[in-house]
């Protein structure tokens, strides 16, 4: 063996492994589409995108964090309720502002909305560079800009200022600390600007596409945030344009809003789609289609379910505030003797020893619309009428007040109750007032109108009246305004992320 | 790392010049004057040798007559002898007891123990022809310190759970297994009588040069191989044995049965079943696990051919293998036909070639095991004894009182049909270029494919009287049948190129330096297919396409992964006058296991030893041998799945779209990708003393180990902003240390030969990290509680039991009422639940540890006796102080069986303190994870022990025969334990964090067996 031999026989031992070695280490998944290869398409991004709003319909992450609890039970309206004081204790303790910070309830929120926020952010990320019909990316980017903006909408009103994860979080990125209330109500605002700009009307969409967010859905969340920026001209302009657009109708009976049939109607702005078709579980991110808030919100005993949100006698007086009873109250309430649906008259005692006066009544679903098999409990099929159009008119009402624009106020105020008198002409008068008393108004009529509808809270937040309101019953103005952050999550970022003043 | 080596070689090269030959023959024998063949000579301080033929002969070429010759022999004492003028010597060799000049193999070489400053234990073939065994690892049990084997199960061909120093990880703490240099993903393919050694790199200075795999310890097993100038050898071994189980579980009686059937009724306020109003009618019932267990059979035929010429070696074997179970009989046999052809040849002075190739073709009838749903044994533990096996019609029985799983477990064995069977090559070819003196490149080539298939077939059955009323329960009966088939490919292969160079400086300083690359590459492939309604009832007839169903009904289903490695490694070896040695290893592992991000990992290690008795000022009457040694390195364990750093997108993620409300697929991938994934790492310091008194005759090795896991694997949980689950990063660790003792005495000079030996080893475990939050992890759930078993957190051993500790019974109603609150349903004769945290609250945080599935120590020894053609050995392994969670009772069903025990229940004030009163319900929850269901899994087994003859070798000579040796032996045959289930080996499955814990584990067998060794 010469030299010349060796260095040969050297170079092929350490070259050459050498030399492939690039492609040679690199091996992706053989089976199943990786990130890196998925996304190439319309149909990936069609599919990216309903995965967001697949995130619309948690509710229970794997703890409940209905809009209900939040907007509903927190306010005077209605109480817990279940099966006594320590079903879900940690709701009562929240309620009643003793502010526990370590409760899965408002962690499950947090989870829920950082997922969504997460699947929006893929779609925002993945979808630009994909090869595909501009018009087609363009509504899909709308709509995930909306479905992000819900979810930092959810996160601001219930926590405050949160962390802003605006892109994908690398692992690195994971302990990002919080940002101010006006930081993410800015992205929130510019998202929704964004959405508005590239979604179309409700009835330009197919019919096939009936439940994706719609231009007038992105406005009426924006005119909402408006009016917690207390930005009331613009907020007033845009509720003017979804007016304009003619794409709503109030439906004639306000008792057909919250059934079936009244599910995707001419008033429904925005709404989150729920079925009872497919079998469902109970599960964290469920590939079931179905709601938890009919099982949730049905009296216990005969009529089978949990028995939460109940109204409150507080609530219930609202109706009555007018001299005669509001209709109203009807769709909103179950009281003694009132038949509920297929199930049965309710009576005090068919409620399985937990005899209150009030049950909710517009996510009560029937025996015969329950889940044809499998588990009914997750599979509740009432869609969330999140926002109708009778909020964006009591909307409009609110910021035209402020802008001194009464007579619109009034307009819309009034089309308002026009609807809920329907042919009894001796109640529900036009209203007539002005200056502070108009706004009472519109402040009554949102009470009454959209009453268990998860508002209550929010708005009495958002108007600066929860310490009037809710100081009874132990409320804080500059703690209680906004929900401590979970205690887990600032354990999980060491401290990056700080409380909230006051827990 | 390219340079030095280019000047070594040069260096080497200069020095490779001509020498003056001259030749030098002679004959070597033993003290009895009878010649030894194969043994080594070699002109010392050169690379120059032979070995001696047949005759005990030998030839060498020496360069002066200052060479001096050493002749090596394995069990005999090395001899230098000066050349001189002598063209001719007569050479004699002593017998040795030290085992201190053994070659060892080492990863990529080979080493005179007396100079390795690493930790590596041997184990012979002598050891493994020991025990009539299956599988290899059954061969390490007992073996060597601190390699701890557990039989998963008893059952013929299930794998084992083998731990190197303690189980280093959450994940999978499996050791790297290398047959031949070959890699390889178990070793039910292998045949142990094929083994001539198995070496177990424990430290981490001896497993570094194995880099990212190395890290939770190395195996390497070297098959056996002829001998240049080797006489033929043919040789037979055969044994046929007979296994039973050696231990039954006491049950109740059906009389018993009705009774406390009778009282659990009553105390839920239920009507007792009218059919045991008079329990003594019943008497006895049925013993299910008598009607379970069978003896079965055991047989190895092994034929073996070996030997060589002055140019090559050949090993060719061929063996046979057939195992039936205890439980199940032929539907749990494994079979195996394996063929074996080990050969070398010097093409060239400077080029051998070889090649090593192993063919195997396995059988193994599946039986479900080690659940708590569906194996026979914990249906035989369960079923009630009210239940004949048979109707009157002869046709099996089913029970009117068991819940879902638990049916008639010998019908189920019945309708049980799942084959497996694998075909398997292992096999390599190398080359190896002597360069040099001195410097050798070796080339090797090497390919582990199996293609193996799977058939299952459901027949239809119906355990009703009348088929048309079809009265038995859901799970005695199967109305449609089905027929299932799955194929699995991989194919592996591997380049390995090796460069050693050996040299020795100035006759004291002995350089050993080797370099090499791998290349690696796996591949998996899978499918499958399955359908309903066959016509046919027979399983041999059951194939996808004679099925009635629609071809729309199948279903087929196929996929494959792969992964490849690219390593580059050195190791340099010196020692300084057989006192000091220092080793220092490096390897270079890029995987496409790990991310982008750290494609390559980095593995260095460092070892030093002192061979004091060497040193001048010793005086080694006594201690003829003392050595310590010290070691650090790290290590990597890859086993870390193919694709854990990317992410799948995932489908389902739906949403409802249009009037009808259609459901609409929504995707994205629900796990963060990590491009930072890399490989768990393990850094390890070890301790260690060798030593041999009286000549050899004794010896002790002793070790001390710091074992730390780093970067371990773990799906920590994350800040929820991430928006998505937690991907799986390096922020676990965990820490072993142990110590690890082996002594041996070995008395072979006079006619009466006996050695003992023994080893213990201690290990600690302590999970130190996991990572941000640190969210300890539960796993193990059992059914009979519905609850998860082992916890583990920081601060505690791996899978350690976790739950309620029982405080008595409580006695009366006022204990209840005074006695922290359990539930509204607590009762006199429920069992009191500790209350830990003094809340007077029994909940979730009155739980503890309960137990520990790790042993305190390990141990195994020996006892080998050998008179005038007589031997005895006898070999005995133990654990001590590991706990075992008895769950093979199902409390969650209402009308099982259950153990005598429950004899001793409560039944009122003052009857018992243990064992609570009997209820339908069990409204108080008295089966929840307690200390109740914790045992002591303490064993100590004599697990050999085997009496053999060998004719005279005056005898055998007449008829050109080597050696005969018959011989009968018994496995297990005492086990002392105060363990109440059917075995107390219980290992781990479904990974590390469920060890200990038995679901009806499918106990080990007694074996008596007869088998013959025959050389000719």
């Amino acid at each position: 063996m010469k030299f010349s031999k060796l260095a040969m026989l050297l170079a092929l031992v350490l070259c050459l492994p050498i030399a492939c070695q690039k492609d040679f280490l690199d091996r992706k998944p053989l089976v199943g589409a990786s990130e890196e290869n998925f996304y190439r398409n319309a149909e990936d991004a069609v599919a990216s995108v309903n995965a967001a709003y697949a995130a619309l319909q948690f509710e229970i992450s794997p703890a409940g964090h209905f809009r209900w609890f939040w907007g509903d039970i927190m306010s005077d309206d209605s109480n817990k309720g279940g099966s006594g004081d320590n079903d879900a204790n940690e709701l009562l303790q929240l309620e009643t502002f003793k502010g526990p910070t370590n409760t899965d309830l408002l962690e499950a929120e947090w989870l829920a909305d950082y997922e969504g926020i997460y699947r929006a952010n893929t779609v925002l990320e993945r979808v630009p560079a994909i090869n595909m019909d501009a018009t087609l990316k363009a509504r899909i980017l709308g709509e995930a800009y909306f479905i992000r903006a819900w979810f930092f909408y959810n996160l601001v009103t219930v926590f405050g200022g949160v962390p802003l994860a605006d892109h994908v979080l690398a692992p690195s990125e994971y302990n990002l600390p919080r940002a101010s209330a006006d930081e993410v109500w800015a992205l929130v605002e510019s998202d929704l600007r964004k959405s508005v700009a590239a979604l179309p009307l409700r009835s330009q969409y197919a019919a096939s596409d009936l439940g994706r967010i719609t231009k007038g859905a992105a406005q009426a969340l924006l005119v909402k945030t408006l009016l917690w920026e207390k930005k009331w001209s613009e907020a007033q302009t845009i509720a003017e344009e979804i007016v304009g657009s003619n794409e709503y109708q109030l439906v004639s009976n306000y008792a057909d809003i919250f059934t079936q049939a009244g599910e995707n109607n001419t008033e429904s702005v925005f709404e989150i789609q729920y079925m009872n078709a497919s079998g469902g579980n109970w599960g964290k991110n469920n590939a079931n289609e179905g709601s938890f808030t009919n099982v949730f919100q049905r009296a216990r005993g005969a009529f089978g379910g949990f028995g939460f949100n109940l109204p409150t006698d507080d609530f219930v007086a609202e109706f009555f505030k007018e001299g005669s009873e509001d209709p109203r109250l009807k769709s909103t309430v179950f009281r003694v003797g009132d038949a509920m649906g297929d199930r049965g008259v309710f009576t005090l005692d068919a409620t399985g020893g937990f005899p209150h006066k009030y049950y909710a009544k517009k996510y009560f679903n029937n025996r015969s619309e329950e889940a044809p098999f499998g588990d009914p409990n997750p599979n509740g099929d009432s869609n969330d009428r999140v926002i109708r159009y009778s909020d964006v008119l009591l909307m409009h009402a609110e910021a035209a007040q402020h802008n001194g624009n009464e007579n619109a106020a009034r307009q819309s105020l009034n089309l308002v109750r026009k609807r809920a008198r329907g042919a009894n002409n001796a109640i529900l008068p036009d209203v007539t007032a002005s200056g502070t008393a108009l706004l009472d108004a519109v402040y009554h009529e949102r009470r009454v109108e959209l009453g268990l509808e998860g508002h209550r809270f929010f708005d009495l937040v958002r108007t600066g009246r929860a310490q009037t309101v809710l100081g009874a019953l132990g409320y804080v103005e500059g703690v209680h305004n906004m929900f401590p952050v979970p205690l887990s999550q600032i354990q999980a970022t060491n401290n990056a992320i700080k409380q909230n003043p006051g827990y | 790392m390219r340079k030095p080596i280019l000047l070594f070689l040069l260096s080497c090269l200069l020095q490779a010049g001509l020498f003056a030959q001259t030749a030098v023959s002679g004959r070597i024998t033993d003290k009895n004057g009878e010649p030894l063949i194969g043994v080594t000579v070699a002109v010392k301080g050169t690379n120059t040798g032979t070995s001696s033929d047949v005759a005990g002969r030998f030839k060498v070429q020496v360069p002066s007559a200052d060479a001096v010759l050493v002749f090596a022999y394995t069990g005999y004492q090395n001899k230098e002898v000066a050349v001189g003028n002598a063209t001719s010597l007569e050479i004699q060799l002593d017998e040795t007891a030290s085992l201190i000049n053994e070659v060892v193999v080492v990863g990529y070489g080979a080493q005179k123990r007396s100079n390795i400053s690493g930790a590596v234990s041997t184990i012979t073939s002598e050891e493994i022809s020991e025990l009539p065994i299956l599988r290899t690892e059954q061969a390490l049990q007992g073996r060597t310190a601190g390699v701890q084997v557990t039989q998963n199960s008893g059952s013929p061909g299930s794998a084992l759970t083998v731990r190197v120093r303690g189980t280093g990880t959450i994940n999978n703490s499996d050791p790297l297994y290398i047959v031949d240099g070959i890699p390889v993903d178990g070793l039910d393919f292998l045949n142990p009588n094929d083994i001539e050694s198995i070496n177990v790199l424990k430290d981490a200075a001896s497993s570094a040069i194995y880099g990212a795999r190395g890290a939770n310890g190395v195996v390497l097993i070297t098959t056996r191989s002829g001998k240049r100038n080797q006489e033929g050898k043919i040789r037979y071994e055969s044994y046929f044995g007979v296994q039973s189980t050696w231990k039954k579980a006491n049950l109740l009686s059906a009389e018993q049965y009705a009774i406390l059937s009778n009282e659990a009724h009553i105390a839920a306020g239920v009507k007792p079943l009218p059919e045991f109003s008079n329990p003594a009618a019943l008497g006895q019932g049925t013993d299910w696990l008598d009607a379970l267990f069978t003896t079965a059979p055991m047989t190895s035929h092994q034929i073996s051919l070996t030997g060589g010429s002055d140019k090559s070696t050949y090993s060719i074997s061929g063996n046979y293998f057939n195992q039936e179970g205890i439980v199940g009989g032929d539907k749990a046999a494994f079979q195996r036909y394996t063929v074996r052809v080990n050969g070398t040849h010097e093409v060239k002075k400077w080029l051998n070639i070889g090649t090593n190739v192993g063919l195997t073709a396995l059988t193994r009838n599946g039986l479900a095991e080690n659940n708590e749903f569906t194996t026979p044994l914990v249906r035989a533990l369960n079923m009630d004894p009210v239940t004949p096996i048979r109707k009157a019609d002869g046709t099996f029985a089913y029970s009117r009182y068991s819940d879902t799983d638990i049916t008639n477990p010998i019908n189920a064995i019945e309708q049980t049909h799942d084959r497996w069977r694998s075909n398997r090559l292992v096999g390599s070819v190398f080359g190896e270029l002597t360069l040099a003196q001195g410097l050798t490149f070796r080339s090797a080539y090497s390919v582990d494919a199996t293609f193996a298939s799977q058939g299952i077939f459901f027949p239809r059955f119906d355990l009703s009287n009348d088929p048309v009323l079809s009265d038995a329960p859901a799970g005695e009966k199967r109305l449609i049948n089905s027929v299932v088939k799955n194929d699995n490919t991989w194919r592996n292969w591997q380049w390995e190129n090796v460069l050693s160079y050996q040299k020795t400086f100035a006759e004291t300083h002995v350089f050993n330096f080797t370099a090499g690359t791998t290349a690696l590459y796996n591949f998996h492939e899978y499918s499958g297919g399955a359908n309903t309604n066959l016509p046919s009832n027979d399983p041999d007839d059951a194939y996808i396409s004679n099925t009635i169903d629609p071809i729309t009904t199948q279903s087929a289903y196929g996929g494959a992964d792969e992964s490849a490695l690219n390593s580059y490694f050195g190791r340099v070896n010196y020692a300084y006058d057989d006192r000091y040695v220092v080793s220092a290893a490096f390897r270079m592992d890029g995987s496409s296991r790990f991310g982008a991000n750290n494609r390559f990992g980095y593995f260095p290690s460092l070892s030093a030893g002192w061979i004091v008795s060497h040193e001048g000022f010793w005086k080694g009457d006594l201690i003829n041998f003392l050595k310590l040694r010290a070691s650090w390195g790290q290590n990597g364990n890859d086993k870390i799945g193919n694709y854990s750093f990317t992410t799948v997108v995932n489908s389902g993620q739906n949403y409802t779209f249009g009037p009808n409300q259609t459901i609409t697929n929504g995707s994205v991938s629900l796990r963060a990708a990590n491009p930072d994934l890399k490989w768990e790492t393990i850094t390890q310091t070890d301790f260690g003393v060798d030593m041999e008194l009286l000549q050899g005759r004794f010896n002790f090795t002793g070790d001390y180990y710091i074992k730390n896991t780093s970067d371990m694997l773990y799906a920590a949980p994350v800040p929820l902003t991430a928006g998505t689950e937690a991907p799986v990063r390096n922020v676990a660790s965990v820490k072993n240390t142990g110590l690890e003792l082996a002594l041996n005495y070995r008395n072979r000079d006079r006619a009466f030969k006996y050695s003992v030996g023994g080893n213990i080893s201690f290990v600690k475990n302590e999970v130190t990290s996991l990572g941000n939050g640190g969210e300890p992890v539960f796993a193990g759930r059992v059914q009979s509680a519905n609850a998860s078993v082992t916890k583990t957190e920081v601060g505690q051993p791996i899978g350690a039991f976790f739950g309620y500790v029982t405080d008595g019974i409580f006695q009366t109603q006022q204990e209840v009422n005074e006695g922290p609150f359990q539930n509204e349903a607590t009762a006199p004769g429920d069992i009191r639940f500790k209350d830990q945290n003094g809340d007077k609250i029994i909940d979730e945080n009155d739980q503890v540890y309960i137990g520990n599935p790790a042993p305190k120590f390990t141990y195994g020894a020996n006892i080998d006796f050998e008179y005038k053609g007589f031997d005895l050995g006898i070999f005995l392994q133990g654990s001590q102080g590991n706990d075992i969670y008895n769950a093979t009772v199902r409390y969650d069903f209402t009308y099982v069986n259950r153990p005598v025990s429950v004899l001793n229940r409560w039944t009122g004030a003052g009857t018992s303190e243990s064992e609570p009163r009997v209820n339908l319900s069990d409204p108080n929850q008295n089966a929840r994870v307690s200390n109740r269901f914790v045992e002591d899994g303490s064993y100590l087994r004599v697990k050999n022990v085997q009496l053999g003859y060998s004719l005279p070798a005056s005898l055998l000579k007449k008829v050109k025969c080597d050696k005969f040796r018959l011989y009968v032996s018994a496995q297990n045959l005492f086990t002392f334990t105060k363990y109440t289930g059917l075995d107390p080996e219980i290992g781990a499955y479904n990974g590390a964090l469920e060890a200990g814990i038995d679901r009806g584990f499918y106990p080990q067998a007694r074996v008596w067996l007869g088998g013959v060794n025959v050389i000719f």
